[in-house]
């Protein structure tokens, strides 16, 4: 990479430390640490709450998903603008105005300390892990394209991470957030007018090339429970997702809670009520047109340069043979797409760039079957589609900028992460449980510490991600059990007669629930669990708040 | 602990919630005319 895209890449990176670090200074107390004494703008919080869920994971994951299988993962997002609306007239007030840290401190106030204790140990169980995949899966990329030892592409993403995060706390996480957020969205619109500007066809001509191999096939109706991107499933199923992750996850609930009113906080989220899902149609947008471009320059036959190496050097005269062969095709697909764009009788000319596509399709295919014998490992060349054509098609300048974005998306997830870690443990049990009657000095020591702990675990995690793949993979399993359950308890928790066994006891039903319809119909998309989760928690919690003889809350 | 909001939407709220709910219909009106228009 040229000199001036690793001066943007420092650049941004020293920015970040010191403006975090910079913010420390408003930080005296545990309310302004946790909190920022709620004084930030809804707009703040509003990026904040859009850049926590944006992480690396989407500007590599989801770009290169728009490459191989187009928007129709937009679907995805289809219930997000009515949970932020449900959530600004629901549970935004009800958090905002108890004044409380947690949404689980929450709970006990309204229930009792067990449901309280089980929902935030089931937080940090859970969100302890996914920081650590948050830093792992843009790490293992960067070492694979830089050819860096992993744990220095953990440590580069980390420890400026932990650094602002344990020393500015909420304002230092938030501010930085906006920053970032820009950053991220200047990179998406730049990349996409380089990839217009460089496109040997009109952007007509594009887009009807992306929409012939179905890029651009966006709404499916079918009402499908085992599919995940259906329009029902995004419209039903996604909204209960969105309740459960904005409503309930402190790693979000934290942003507007350090809102500096209860208008204020409802706005934040209106702000990804308005941009997430064109965002997001945005990200996918990249991956399409990188597909497109790549209809006429040559892109590699594998994508992971680490396993290209690997696959070369073990294979080498096979993988030679087979790249001979996908050179020899891609002129054809390529002289096939030039045709198809212009051509007056586009239906012939497309049906014979198709078929050269499904080629190029197979030759791929076996290119990856010998990457996964070789190396023993799950290609997952998708994520590498991005990273390849930001290095080696982009000007000067611009890798830099989407390489500094990458890294942004990955540090405002996971300084989200850390922070609400931190607040949960600090104030759900070392609080509660342990050391009451401490000063506030006290408590904000040991939250910076907490912070440290958090961030030296997720760095852990990150490095050892490989050996640890399929204990994260139980956790985020196990995570799945419990996200839609934990909403039934909130939603219990507005009801009048909801009460605190109905609540514990719900809890557990609906856990049990969903694990069952894991287990037992495993075909049926995720998506569809939170819903499952949340209305056995209300049934079974009024159930037994009704007949039940709990008289507590 | 209170049982119903404590501080009720008030009507500028309710107005951007209609302007959100425009924003989306125009957001989806837009995406299917995409895929209409280049979806072969």
């Amino acid at each position: 990479m040229h000199p001036i895209n690793w001066v943007i890449i420092v650049g941004y990176i020293l920015y970040v430390m010191i403006d975090g670090i910079r913010r420390s200074k408003d930080t005296d107390s545990v309310e302004g640490y946790f909190l920022a004494n709620k004084s930030l703008p809804g707009w703040a919080v509003g990026l904040s709450v859009m850049a926590t869920q944006l992480s690396a994971v989407t500007m590599i994951g989801t770009t290169g998903q728009g490459a191989t299988d187009g928007l129709r993962f937009v679907q995805f997002y289809f219930g997000l603008p009515v949970a932020m609306v449900i959530l600004g007239v629901t549970l935004v007030p009800f958090l905002h105005g108890s004044n409380v840290y947690t949404a689980y401190e929450y709970l006990e106030r309204r229930f009792d300390a067990r449901t309280r204790s089980l929902t935030s140990f089931l937080f940090l169980l859970s969100r302890g892990m996914s920081a650590g995949a948050i830093i792992a899966a843009p790490a293992v990329v960067f070492s694979a394209v830089f050819g860096w030892p992993l744990t220095w592409s953990v440590a580069v993403i980390g420890v400026p991470t932990i650094l602002y995060t344990m020393l500015g706390g909420v304002q230092a996480v938030t501010w930085a957030d906006v920053k970032q957020m820009v950053l991220i969205v200047f990179s998406l619109v730049a990349i996409v007018g380089v990839l217009l500007f460089k496109m040997p066809v009109s952007p007509d001509e594009a887009l009807h090339i992306a929409g012939a191999t179905g890029r651009l096939q966006i709404f499916d109706f079918s009402f499908n429970l085992t599919e995940t991107y259906t329009f029902w499933t995004g419209v039903l199923g996604g909204t209960f997702l969105m309740l459960s992750y904005f409503g309930t996850d402190q790693s979000q609930v934290q942003r507007y809670l350090a809102a500096r009113s209860v208008n204020e906080a409802r706005s934040s989220l209106l702000i990804s009520a308005y941009w997430k899902i064109p965002l997001q149609a945005l990200v996918l947008l990249v991956g399409v047109l990188v597909f497109v471009y790549y209809q006429f320059t040559a892109p590699p036959l594998l994508y992971n340069p680490a396993h290209e190496a690997a696959v070369e050097a073990e294979q080498g005269a096979e993988y030679a043979q087979l790249q001979q062969q996908y050179r020899a095709t891609f002129d054809l697909r390529e002289a096939a797409a030039r045709e198809a764009a212009s051509a007056d009788d586009a239906s012939a000319a497309m049906s014979n760039f198709l078929a050269r596509e499904a080629e190029i399709q197979e030759l791929r295919g076996q290119a990856l079957t010998m990457a996964e014998e070789v190396t023993g490992e799950a290609s997952r060349d998708v994520n590498y589609i991005i990273p390849r054509f930001v290095l080696s098609e982009l000007p000067i300048g611009f890798s830099g900028i989407f390489v500094a974005a990458i890294l942004a998306a990955a540090m405002s997830s996971i300084s989200s992460e850390l922070n609400s870690l931190s607040t949960v443990s600090v104030i759900d049990f070392y609080r509660r449980w342990f050391k009451p009657e401490a000063s506030d000095a006290h408590y904000l020591r040991v939250s910076k510490w907490t912070t440290a702990f958090w961030g030296a675990f997720a760095c852990f995690v990150a490095t050892y991600a490989a050996t640890l793949g399929s204990l994260i993979e139980v956790v985020n399993r196990f995570g799945s059990f419990f996200y839609g359950s934990i909403l039934g308890v909130f939603l219990l928790a507005m009801a009048p007669k909801g009460k605190a066994t109905g609540a514990f006891f719900g809890l557990i039903a609906g856990m049990g629930v969903v694990a069952a319809v894991t287990f037992g119909a495993p075909q049926i998309s995720f998506l569809w669990h939170n819903l499952v989760g949340a209305v056995t928690v209300l049934v079974v919690g009024m159930a037994l708040s009704l007949f039940g003889r709990d008289e507590a809350g | 602990m209170p049982h119903t909001p404590d501080d009720a939407p008030p009507p500028s709220f309710r107005i951007t919630l209609m302007k959100v709910m425009a924003v989306q219909v125009v957001t989806l009106i837009v995406l299917w005319w995409l895929q209409a228009r280049f979806d072969v």
